[in-house]
């Protein structure tokens, strides 16, 4: 079966400043990803290049089997980071000028508008002007304009930024919905959250490169620190001593402690028992949150200085900025 | 394709439902008629009220000319009996002339009339002094004083000479003139002949002038609403600006259609549609098209580079500096339509469509190898200006922030 989508070895260059450095990924029909990474870090280039509105200085793409997604653009859902709606038409025709857009026609395209109006519904909105609408509503829009044309491929740039927690809700649900008919989505977010609960896979890029690329539960299994929390009266600093603790972070009421792979926490428990009684003790696995900070912080680049820079020559050499 | 049509569809339907576009179309003609039909409407309403008589005063060195001056004066009242003149004479010593001259400056007077005796026996001024500026006024007095002296010199003749004699042998020879371009008797005033080649051009002006304006404003638009990246999702950023600019061609041909009718209408009610030949509308047609085109294509470009209203204003100052040329130089080139200069002109493409138009109007006989360069550097031109407004657009469409610097729009046109 053909990869939904396949990048090899893709670079893009915005004059000195490099975006997208030689970057591999591979999407099976049918899975969820979610393509993490911080501000700046190459996600919003990526899906433009996907999408043939930006094109690759090295490199190949192939989405859903063909070289360039202008070829298959129909069978493909967009919604950029960047969206908007015209102001000035009526939520029934912007919907039904998308579709028309994506080869939507006839009475299926008045069909698939009304679903569509009702699952979010906006029904009796239909004949008023965007411009009436209120930013929640405005959204709800863009989400099923996206999506209209049942599209095999969704691919949604940073979905969830700028939403209430009502549309954040909706979101999650058509997203969900679109998992159950089998619909490969990708999705670019930084809030390791939602990625979390929705996604098959994660990749994490930084600086234009991969970081990672596994299952949540891979994920976890890879970076297994473990997290231990203490919490009560007594003397919690013999604990920094103890083997196995790799960091020890103590104040008056308790401990922080970071172990290394292996250690027994029932151990740490009864030697804590000796100088301390404990109110609270609690063994914390990692989330995604965490082991993405470490890594980004651990990518860093080694001067700071130089890392202020790289943004600005990308604005000035006229390459559209990945935000 | 098909693509492309929805596009321009939807560019269509939405310019054409603005209560801009509706206004420009009803307003325009209701501008040019009243401007053409109201200002004469309104003097002919002001000569029917009633002045108080005015007051001329009389300083006549010759002593000769009050009784020819004061018939002119009463014939002129009998005629125009709400514009009445009254005379007075006036003594001729400097001091009394200084007084005249204080009471016409402090407004007792209406004017006053200086008569040398040179003036009658040869070439001396008369000295007609007065406050207020009315052409139709002076141009009264002068023939008033005029006839008055050309009177006196034949009473003076000997022996004396018939002057109604003299006035038949030189009356006026009138002609019947055939306009060979248009194959008809001229009919209407000469400046109503004049003006017509201008209406053209202005019709072209102003048509392609405001389509390709709201070219401008539509694609600022989309790009400042972020809805320009969903469309990207869609189509290619080549096929948006195709159907944009399919789109607003078709609200230009609309445009100028209900314009030119209007304007053949007018012309038709008035007997003068023999002024407007099938040849000149087919020459309207040839260049305005590419006109338009490359104006639209040349807005597209500069839309998609920019952010704001504002920013392209200051990017299309030159292009508006050089379309002013053939608005000020219209009446040059239909004087002179075959000079240097005119023919110069010619190829400079924004201009070019204006400049022909003029130029073919004045002169049938404009050389067709001229009018094939003409428009074959136009057209060129237009395919230049929108391979470059496509690469344009392609990477400012997507680019926010600081609008480019010429270097840096150069620079975009080498991107493959």
């Amino acid at each position: 079966m053909t990869d939904a989508l396949t990048l090899s070895n893709v670079t893009k260059r915005f004059g000195d400043f490099t975006a997208v450095d030689a970057f591999d990924l591979r999407v099976a029909p049918g899975e969820v990803l979610g393509f993490l990474g911080p501000n700046g870090a190459g996600k919003t280039t990526t899906i433009r290049m996907v999408m043939s509105i930006l094109y690759p200085d090295e490199g190949q793409i192939s989405v859903l089997g063909h070289s360039r997604a202008t070829e298959v653009k129909d069978r493909i859902g967009y919604l950029p980071e960047e969206r908007g709606l015209y102001r000035k038409m009526t939520v029934n025709q912007i919907l039904r000028y998308f579709g028309k857009l994506k080869g939507l026609r006839g009475r299926d395209l008045n069909r698939r508008v009304a679903e569509a109006l009702e699952r979010v519904g906006l029904s009796e909105w239909a004949s008023r002007r965007v411009e009436t609408l209120s930013k929640g509503m405005s959204q709800k829009i863009q989400f099923v304009s996206a999506i209209l044309h049942a599209p095999e491929l969704v691919i949604l740039d940073e979905p969830f930024s700028g939403l209430d927690p009502m549309n954040i809700d909706l979101l999650k649900r058509l997203l969900i919905d679109l998992r159950r008919r089998n619909v490969t989505v990708i999705f670019s977010t930084h809030q390791m959250e939602q990625a979390e609960h929705l996604c098959d896979r994660i990749v994490l890029i930084n600086r234009g490169r991969k970081l990672l690329d596994g299952t949540v539960s891979e994920i976890r299994a890879q970076h297994a620190t473990r997290i231990l929390v203490l919490e009560g009266e007594g003397d919690f600093e013999p604990l920094a001593e103890c083997a196995g603790v790799a960091h020890a972070h103590i104040t008056a009421g308790g401990a922080r402690l970071e172990l290394l792979d292996g250690t027994d926490p029932d151990g740490i428990l009864r030697r804590a028992l000796d100088t301390a009684r404990l109110s609270r003790f609690e063994v914390q696995r990692p989330n995604l949150q965490e082991i993405f900070v470490k890594l980004v912080e651990a990518d860093a680049v080694p001067d700071p200085s130089d890392e202020a820079t790289p943004a600005a020559p990308g604005a000035a050499e006229g390459g559209p900025v990945d935000a | 394709m098909r693509k492309i049509v929805i596009i321009a569809t939807r560019e269509f339907l939405e310019t054409v439902r603005t209560k801009m576009f509706v206004i420009s179309v009803v307003l325009m003609p209701v501008l040019i008629l009243a401007f053409v039909l109201g200002t004469g409407y309104i003097s002919k309403i002001a000569e029917k009220e009633e002045l108080p008589a005015r007051t001329i005063a009389l300083i006549d060195h010759s002593g000769l000319l009050a009784e020819a001056l004061q018939k002119q004066i009463d014939e002129h009242n009998e005629q125009n009996p709400l514009r009445r003149y009254v005379l007075k004479a006036e003594g001729t010593t400097a001091a009394e002339v200084e007084r005249v001259r204080a009471r016409a400056a402090a407004n007792e007077l209406y004017a006053y009339v200086v008569v040398p005796q040179a003036a009658i026996d040869g070439d001396a001024s008369c000295e007609l002094g007065r406050v207020d500026t009315q052409m139709k006024a002076g141009r009264t007095l002068r023939r008033m004083v005029t006839e008055a002296v050309v009177a006196v010199r034949f009473g003076q003749l000997e022996p004396p000479l018939d002057r109604d004699f003299v006035k038949r042998l030189e009356r006026k020879v009138t002609f019947r003139e055939l306009d060979l371009q248009t194959g008809t008797e001229q009919v209407g005033d000469t400046m109503t002949r004049v003006l017509t080649p201008f209406a053209f051009m202005f019709l072209m002006w102003m048509g392609t002038l405001g389509i390709s304006h709201g070219l401008l404003t539509s694609v600022i638009e989309e790009k400042s609403s972020r809805v320009v990246e969903v469309l990207l999702s869609a189509v290619s950023p080549t096929e948006l600006m195709a159907g944009k600019i399919l789109g607003m061609s078709l609200v230009g041909v609309l445009l100028i259609s209900i314009w030119g009718g209007v304007g053949l209408f007018a012309a038709d009610a008035r007997g003068m549609s023999s002024l407007i030949t099938g040849m000149r509308l087919t020459y309207v047609v040839l260049y305005f098209i590419p006109g338009f085109l490359f104006a639209a294509g040349l807005m597209a470009g500069i839309g998609a580079a920019c952010n704001t209203l504002k920013e392209a204003q200051s990017m299309t100052f030159p292009q508006s500096l050089l379309t002013m040329v053939p608005m000020i130089m219209w009446f040059y080139l239909t004087e002179y339509p075959n000079s240097v200069l005119s023919i110069i002109i010619s190829y400079v493409p924004p201009i070019t469509p204006y400049v022909m138009i003029l130029r073919i109007c004045a002169d049938p006989h404009t050389p067709v190898w001229q009018i094939v360069t003409t428009l074959a550097v136009l057209w060129a031109a237009v395919f230049g200006v929108i391979w470059a407004a496509g690469k344009v657009f392609r990477v400012g469409v997507l680019m926010y922030g600081k609008p480019p610097s010429p270097r840096e729009l150069l620079r975009w046109l080498r991107y493959p």
